[in-house]
Formats: structure tokens, C-alpha cells, sequence
């Protein structure tokens, strides 16, 4: 078996919400909802001293999901092949339990097709041998998806040539994130993307 | 003019170092911000480099996401660039962190300058472009002033007097003329830490090669040349050019163009003298005639007073001229004195509902356009037609053409090869111009469709470094750089020239400007700013800046439902401290007011801002264009922005930031527009069969 995650350089990503485009493009995702959305975490400090850096989250590919453990037809359910969270559109109600549940606002409704959407990490382009749209399309080359379990995996290796105290995850409130963070240059905040909107000391946290 | 080279600017994909793994050290990004201006070009570029250590300074008023990442972020005071330029060349010269030898042998800094002309006096004149004339150095062995034929020079400092006239090498007028701008003094003025200006001096100096890219916030204020001039003299200093790892370079091209990236000629040359002598603010903003461009707002009175002649016509080829142009309400005005306005864009902006003709021009997806990049040239593809469009290179010629069919005598010229010369004569389909420049090259459209990405050349050859150390052919010398002297001009002798002559740019002799323009850099603070106590800083206190989002490009993409639902109206962002006293919140609405105008923004408290200073984006409204605001009137910039004096000697330049405004909170947002991300579903993409064809080319 292997196990799909992503791993995120968060040093290398500049903010520039190019990610949350290509995936609406790739994906027929609209105006309102997102598989993926890019936080500014900060500015920390007072000015001018001051340290601010870029957090994308799609879904965590949580061990334990939250959202699976939530949902009453079983449509959300994790893949046996690769670990992948996904939503069967068929068995889908959209009764939002598991946007609920999640505790990264990972889950949106698409409201054109009635059934809950999350990132498939492009289960259509893996298919083909390509990699997701939101990966392809920065130009910050933060994004990395791979099998995890798989000790050559370019996330495995990235990892593995990380230093442990640069390596982070979003806090765990009992689903067990599967996504890893690099940040280096800045001091780890542990906010969870909603309290990130609440606080938006920057530009808007869409 | 300094170099003679292009600029290293990255937004324009210029700073062409950066897109290798290159020697580059550090890099100062001075009022720009990739990942906003550029995100997939200069900004995954910049991004690349610190990745792999490269050190970064940034100097801008808010904290973007490039101050986030750099190693010293100085949040000068909007409008006071070249104060904190004139600082750093200052304590380079003070600390003598410069390339002494490479100042000496290859700038234009020890040649002899007359104080009272502030001309360099020549031993000898060169009528061979290829040979510059002969200057005077102070000679250290004899003690006195002698000729020294290029390219070797001796003294680098000095105050002399020959026969009762004082001569100062071009070092001497550098250094003086900077000398009062200490790290302290900067500080002041541009309310920044002495410390911190000079950890970033030191940091860049110390760490060549490497560059100072500028971007398009220095070029927007009355000081606006000089900080180029500055700019570029820094990293001339620190002898960052044309070695492995500057951002300064002349790498070669394919041949293809005459100017980079632009296929359709100019041809000023081709014009009348007496037009081009008429061209309003030419003759006073003589570095206009780099670009073959009027004066904004000399225009702006020919249209309201019509002096010194009136303006009856406007041919317009850009998005939205009421977001872009500064104090966009007496723009309005002008516009209904005109007898005909016509616009030429892709899709119906502001400017539209003041058009008589409309001419829609073909989408970015719909053209064909040949790219050079790097050492590869690419054919941009059509990939779509829908409507009644046209490319636009093809109604400028269709235009000429039906000019020329009712008997205008210079645009029946413009057809005609034997008077066009080396220049491309109007064409009747697009195919003609990409023919005229591939065959230079032995191409064709279809081949290089066939090729693209064509490397034209390889790498290693492209990138040719120190090309100002090669030998010329006919004289035996090194080459040099492309000015005058074959020096780097830090002191900048021809924009005497220039504004007494209009030499280089202009093909024949105009009259002087009323006062000659500076050949070194000088700081001209903000004609409203709040640190003059005068009338308009105390009603007006905080001082506006605007800048970029990742999410648009200049005033266009306001029209896309996935970019606008992110960013849906311009965020004003003000420091916690300076809100306190306005009462205000973030996500309140708040009036911005200057002495112009009034539009409203969404207030964010950041501490991403100094105190004293708003931040805005600019923005317009399509939504709204059906108004009676036409969509440019809720929250445009330009409302507040000052077209009027001072304006840049050299170029004429008005104050699009850097100017005085107050806020109140607003009840709520104007009238119309949309906030919500569903709002924007009329604009979503809706799939259509083929069209037809209305124009066959
Ligand atoms: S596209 Fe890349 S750089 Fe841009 S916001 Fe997304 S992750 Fe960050
Ligand atoms: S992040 Fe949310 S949607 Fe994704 S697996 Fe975890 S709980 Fe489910
Ligand atoms: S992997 Fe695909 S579905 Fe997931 S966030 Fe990226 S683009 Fe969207």
C-alpha cells in the first residue's frame, strides 16, 4: 500500500494564491468554494520588526479522518490503493457533516453539482502520469506530493533532508494530519486555518 | 544613458541572471516586489535564488511578501528613495566598499569637470563613434591636468585649479554632492533606523556580484530619474556589471528584433522636425524622446486650455486610461472638449463609455506574437478567435491605410518601402510583420511555430560576459561600454546635453529646457509631504502609497471571477497605531481623501505598515460600468493622485505616490459593487461554438 500526501515548503511559497486558481480551473471548482486556500500567517511582531510567511492547505490526509468518521452514507472514505481521502459523489448527500468535522476547512461544497468537493490531490492527472494543477502551476515550487511510504519518493527525501526541528504539521486535534510543513526562515505559528481567518492582520484570507 | 545596456529590471524579465544557477550573491529589491509584480517570471525566480542563499535587502513602505523573506527590510518613508540612495553611495564611497580599480579604469569618474559648466572639457574631439573623445584627468606624477586618451585613467579624487577655473574630478562632484546624506541623516529623512540602512549597505556591498533592481514605484514621483540614476550608480560602484552573477549584462540576441520584444517599429526618425519639435513636454521633459512620448499632463492642458494648440482626437490602445492616469477627474473633463474619441482594447473598460468608436482587439489567447527570451525564441499562438476582433498591429496599419485612401500624404508614405527604408513599411496582415523580422534570421512563422521554444543559440554563447572588454576591431581597444566616452557615465555629462539639445534621443535639434538638468542624482522632497508643516499635511497627515497584488496585472483581470472573489475591493492597509485615532477597524470601509478627490477602500490594521503611511491598492470597478460612475469613481487611486507640478525635470513625471491624504470611516461600500464571490458568476466563462469570421486577413 501506499499513502499520498503533500509536503509543503512554506519557505518557498510566496503568497501569490496561484495554486487556489489552478485548482478551480482543473476542477470545475466555483466562485466561493476552494479545495485549497493560501493563508498569510502574520506579520508577527511590531513594526518594522516584523516575520510573516505563506501557508497553503488543502487536505491534510489525515490517518484518522475526521471527516470520514462523520459522515453517514460513507461516501467520504479513504482510499484502499493510496491512502487518498476522497467523496463519492453518488453516495453523497451533502449534508455537510464532514466539513463539520474537519478541523481544517479542508471540505467545500460544490454547489453547482450538489455533493461535498475536496482535493483528490488531482486523482484525474495522477491518472495520467502528470502532477496535481496546484503543483504544476507554482511558481514557488513549494508544493510536493508523493507517496510517503516510499523512501525514494521526492516527499520522502525532501523530508529526509530537512532538519526534524524545520519539519511541522498543522495541530493535530485527533485525526492525525498526514501533510508535513518545512519552514526554516520564521518562527512555526500553530494556528488552525480558521483562526487564521479570524485573525487577518494582513490581506484577505480568502 | 549611464550604461547603455538595458535595465535590470525583473517585472520585464531584464535581470536575466537570475533564471540560472549564477554567481549572484545578494540582490537589493528596491520599490519592487516579484511576487507581486511577476509571480511566475521574476517572482519564482527571485524565490529560486534565496533558496539557494542568495542575501536580499528590500526597500519598500509595506511589508509584501519579498520584505517577508528578506534578510533586511526598509520601510522607507513613500517618496524618498533617492535620499536613502544618496546614503548608500555615500557611505560606499566613505567606507570605500566600491571596485576602486574597476571606478577608475572604467567609469567616467576621473575625467576632469569644469565646477562652473559642470561640463567635462575635452583635449581632443573623436568625429568616429567608435573612438570617444579625450577628456583630462589629474595626472598624480606631474601634478597637473593632462589628457588621457582611453581607455586608462589616473587620479580618482581631486579639487584643482588650472588658470583661475576649478576643475573637480567627476568622483569629487559624486562625493560631494552626496555628502551630506550620512546613515543618520537618511534615517531622518526617511524614517528609517541608521543602523539598519547601514547593516543593508554593508550586506549588499559586502556581497558581489549582484544587483539593485528597481521596479516601477521609484519611476512614479517628480524624483523619478534620479533614482534610476541612482540606482544604477550603486551597482556601478560596486562593480556590478557585466561579470558572471550582475544583473547589468549584454548578452546577445537572436537578431531578430530591432528592439527587444518590439516587432512594430517606432520610426520616430521618419517624422517631420517641426512634429516632433511640437510634441507636447518634449522640449521641456527631453528624456521623453527615449520612448517618443508627450508630456501627460501638458496634454491635459492642451485638451483644457488649448495651448499652445488644441487637441481634437483621442486614439486610445490601453485598458483603462481613467484607473491609470493621475487625477483622473480632470482627465473627465478634458475628454468632453474632444471632438472623437476612439478606444481599441479587448473588452469594454471606463474609458469605453467616453468612446465614440470602439475597435476590440483580439484577446491575449486569440494573438500571434513572436517572444525572445533568453537565448530561445517562441511563437505565442493563437489558440482561440471568437467575435468581431482583430489584432491590433492590424488596425493601427488599417487605419494608416484608410488614411492614406482619403489622401493623407505621410501615411501613403508609410506604405511605400523606398521611403520606410530599414524601417518595416505598413503592412496589410500580421503575417507581413512577422515576415520582415524572421527572414532576418532565415525563419518563417510556420517554422518557428514548428520549433518553438526555439533555442537560437546555445547558453554558453548567449551569456557573454564582459563584453566591454572586447577588442574592437578597427581600433585595437577594448570596446567598451555604449556611451559617448565608451565609460560607464556615473557622472552623467549628457543629460547637459540633453536638455540643452535633445541629443541622443531626439533626431533634430530642439530648444533648451528652462533649466539644465542635473548630471548627478539629487533628492527633491515630496511637493506634498507630511514633513512640511504647511497647509495640506494638516489636513491631509498620512501619506498615501500604492502598490501590487499578486492577483492582477496593472488594471486589468478585474473581470475575473476567480481572481476578483479573492480580492474583491483594494485593502488599505494602516498601521494599528494610526487607525486608533480615526476609529478604525479592520474590514471597516473608509473614505480616502486627498486634495483631488475622495474614493473608499476596506480598512486592514497591519502592523505590515509604518504609522503615518496608507497603503492602497488601485482599483476600478467593471461591475459598475453601466453607471453613472462608469466603474471609475468608487475606488480609483487616481481619483487622489496629482498631475500637476512639480513634475521630473527630465521626464516629465507626475506624483502617482507619495502624496498627502486623510481617512474617515465610511458608512459602507458604494453603491453596486460586488463583494461576494457569487456576485462574480455573470463573468464566468461560458462555452460558445464557432463564430464567425468578420475579417479575413
Ligand atoms: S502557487 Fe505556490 S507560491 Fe503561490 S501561493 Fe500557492 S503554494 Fe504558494
Ligand atoms: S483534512 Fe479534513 S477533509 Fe482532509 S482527511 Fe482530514 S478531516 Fe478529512
Ligand atoms: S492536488 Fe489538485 S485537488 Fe488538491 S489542491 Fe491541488 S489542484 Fe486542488
Amino acid at each position: 500500500m501506499s499513502r499520498y500526501i503533500f509536503v509543503i515548503d512554506a519557505d518557498r511559497c510566496i503568497g501569490c494564491k496561484g495554486c487556489q486558481v489552478a485548482c478551480k480551473a482543473e476542477n470545475g471548482i466555483g466562485p466561493g468554494e476552494n479545495r485549497n486556500r493560501v493563508f498569510d500567517v502574520g506579520p508577527t511582531g511590531v513594526f518594522p520588526d516584523l516575520e510573516m510567511y505563506f501557508l497553503p492547505v488543502m487536505c491534510q490526509q489525515c490517518e484518522e479522518p475526521a471527516c470520514v468518521a462523520a459522515c453517514p452514507t460513507k461516501a467520504c472514505r479513504r482510499n484502499e490503493a493510496d491512502a487518498v481521502v476522497m467523496i463519492d459523489a453518488e453516495t453523497c448527500i451533502a449534508c455537510r457533516a464532514c466539513e463539520r468535522a474537519c478541523p481544517y476547512g479542508a471540505l467545500t461544497l460544490n454547489r453547482e453539482r450538489r455533493v461535498m468537493d475536496k482535493c483528490t490531490i488531482c486523482e484525474q492527472l495522477r491518472r495520467e502520469g502528470e502532477k496535481p494543477a496546484c503543483v504544476k502551476n507554482c511558481p514557488g515550487n513549494a508544493l510536493y506530493c508523493g507517496d510517503i511510504d516510499d523512501p525514494d519518493s521526492a516527499v520522502s527525501q525532501l523530508l529526509a533532508q530537512t532538519r526534524p526541528e524545520h519539519i511541522h504539521k498543522l495541530r493535530d486535534t485527533g485525526s492525525h494530519p498526514g501533510n508535513y510543513y518545512i519552514l526554516r526562515n520564521a518562527a512555526w505559528q500553530d494556528l488552525l486555518p480558521r483562526e487564521l481567518a479570524e485573525r487577518r492582520g494582513g490581506r484577505r484570507q480568502v | 544613458m549611464m550604461y547603455g545596456g538595458v535595465d535590470p529590471s525583473i517585472a520585464d524579465s531584464n535581470a536575466l541572471e537570475l533564471y540560472f544557477d549564477s554567481e549572484i550573491k545578494a540582490l537589493v529589491l528596491w520599490g519592487t516586489d516579484p511576487s507581486c509584480s511577476c509571480p511566475a517570471s521574476g517572482g519564482g525566480a527571485v524565490n529560486d535564488q534565496r533558496a539557494k542563499g542568495v542575501k536580499t535587502v528590500v526597500i519598500d513602505p509595506p511589508f509584501t511578501q519579498d520584505a517577508a523573506k528578506a534578510d533586511i527590510w526598509l520601510p522607507i518613508r513613500p517618496g524618498t528613495d533617492v535620499a536613502l540612495m544618496m546614503a548608500w553611495i555615500r557611505y560606499i564611497i566613505e567606507h570605500r566598499l566600491y571596485d576602486a580599480e574597476f571606478v577608475l579604469k572604467w567609469t567616467n569618474l576621473p575625467y576632469l569637470v569644469d565646477t562652473e559648466t559642470k561640463l567635462m572639457p575635452r583635449a581632443a574631439v573623436s568625429s568616429d563613434p567608435a573612438v570617444p573623445d579625450t577628456f583630462y584627468v589629474w595626472d598624480k606624477r606631474t601634478d597637473s591636468m593632462q589628457p588621457l586618451a582611453y581607455p586608462w585613467d589616473d587620479a580618482l579624487e581631486g579639487t584643482f585649479t588650472v588658470d583661475g577655473r576649478v576643475y573637480k574630478t567627476g568622483f569629487t562632484m559624486l562625493k560631494e554632492q552626496v555628502a551630506d546624506f550620512t546613515p543618520e541623516r537618511a534615517a531622518e529623512i526617511c524614517w528609517l533606523d541608521a543602523d539598519r540602512i547601514v547593516k543593508a549597505i554593508r550586506l549588499f556591498a559586502e556581497n558581489t556580484p549582484g544587483g539593485l533592481a528597481i521596479g516601477v514605484a521609484t519611476d512614479q514621483t517628480p524624483n523619478s530619474v534620479q533614482a534610476a540614476m541612482g540606482a544604477c550608480t550603486i551597482d556601478l560602484l560596486l562593480g556590478n556589471v557585466e561579470r558572471p552573477g550582475a544583473l547589468m549584462q549584454r548578452f546577445r540576441t537572436s537578431g531578430t528584433f530591432d528592439m527587444p520584444n518590439y516587432p512594430v517599429p517606432i520610426c520616430a526618425d521618419l517624422l517631420p522636425d517641426e512634429q516632433l519639435r511640437k510634441r507636447l513636454g518634449g522640449n521641456e521633459h527631453k528624456g521623453l524622446g527615449i520612448w517618443f512620448a508627450g508630456h501627460p499632463s501638458s496634454i491635459l492642458e492642451a485638451v483644457l486650455t488649448g495651448k499652445p494648440y488644441p487637441l481634437r482626437v483621442w486614439i486610445d490602445r490601453s485598458g483603462n486610461k481613467l484607473g491609470a492616469v493621475a487625477d483622473s477627474k480632470r482627465w473627465q473633463k478634458a475628454m468632453e472638449r474632444l471632438d472623437l474619441i476612439v478606444h481599441m482594447y479587448m473588452y469594454p473598460t471606463s474609458f469605453s463609455a467616453y468612446a465614440d468608436i470602439l475597435l476590440p482587439t483580439e484577446e491575449w489567447l486569440e494573438t500571434n506574437m513572436m517572444v525572445e527570451t533568453c537565448n530561445t525564441l517562441c511563437a505565442r499562438q493563437q489558440v482561440t478567435h471568437l467575435w468581431e476582433t482583430v489584432d491590433e498591429t492590424v488596425i493601427w496599419s488599417m487605419l494608416a491605410k484608410a488614411c492614406a485612401d482619403r489622401g493623407d500624404e505621410e501615411c501613403r508614405r508609410a506604405f511605400d518601402p523606398e521611403f520606410m527604408g530599414k524601417n518595416l513599411p505598413y503592412w496589410s496582415s500580421e503575417k507581413e510583420v512577422f515576415i520582415h523580422f524572421l527572414k532576418r534570421i532565415d525563419f518563417d512563422w510556420e517554422k518557428l511555430c514548428w520549433l518553438t521554444p526555439y533555442e537560437y543559440m546555445p547558453r554558453r554563447d548567449w551569456q557573454t560576459y564582459y563584453v566591454y572588454q572586447w577588442k574592437d576591431e578597427k581600433t585595437g581597444l577594448a570596446q567598451g561600454f555604449n556611451t559617448p566616452s565608451k565609460k560607464l557615465e556615473i557622472y552623467l555629462e549628457s543629460m547637459i546635453t540633453l536638455g540643452r539639445t535633445g541629443k541622443p534621443f531626439s533626431k533634430c535639434e530642439l530648444p533648451p529646457a528652462s533649466k539644465d538638468y542635473e548630471p548627478l542624482p539629487y533628492y527633491l522632497e515630496p511637493h506634498e509631504s507630511p514633513v512640511r508643516d504647511d497647509e495640506v499635511s494638516r489636513e491631509f497627515p498620512l501619506v498615501l502609497t500604492s502598490g501590487r497584488v499578486p492577483y492582477y496585472h496593472h488594471s486589468t483581470l478585474r473581470n475575473i471571477p476567480f481572481l476578483r472573489e479573492m480580492y474583491p475591493a483594494p485593502e488599505v492597509w494602516v498601521n494599528p497605531r494610526t487607525a486608533e485615532g480615526y476609529g478604525i477597524e479592520t474590514g471597516d470601509w473608509v473614505w480616502v481623501r486627498s486634495k483631488r478627490g475622495e474614493i473608499r477602500g476596506i480598512a486592514v490594521l497591519t502592523e505590515g505598515i509604518g504609522p503615518g503611511i496608507v497603503w492602497m491598492e488601485r482599483f476600478w470597478n467593471p461591475e459598475t460600468l453601466n453607471t453613472k460612475t462608469h466603474g471609475w469613481k468608487e475606488m480609483n487611486v487616481n481619483i487622489l493622485t496629482k498631475a500637476d507640478a512639480p513634475f521630473n525635470d527630465v521626464v516629465g513625471t507626475y506624483t502617482l505616490r507619495a502624496f498627502q491624504v486623510q481617512l474617515e470611516k465610511a458608512d459602507g461600500a458604494p453603491e453596486g459593487v460586488w463583494l461576494n464571490p457569487e456576485d462574480f458568476k455573470p463573468w464566468l466563462p461560458k462555452p460558445s461554438g464557432r463564430t464567425k469570421e468578420v475579417f479575413v486577413k
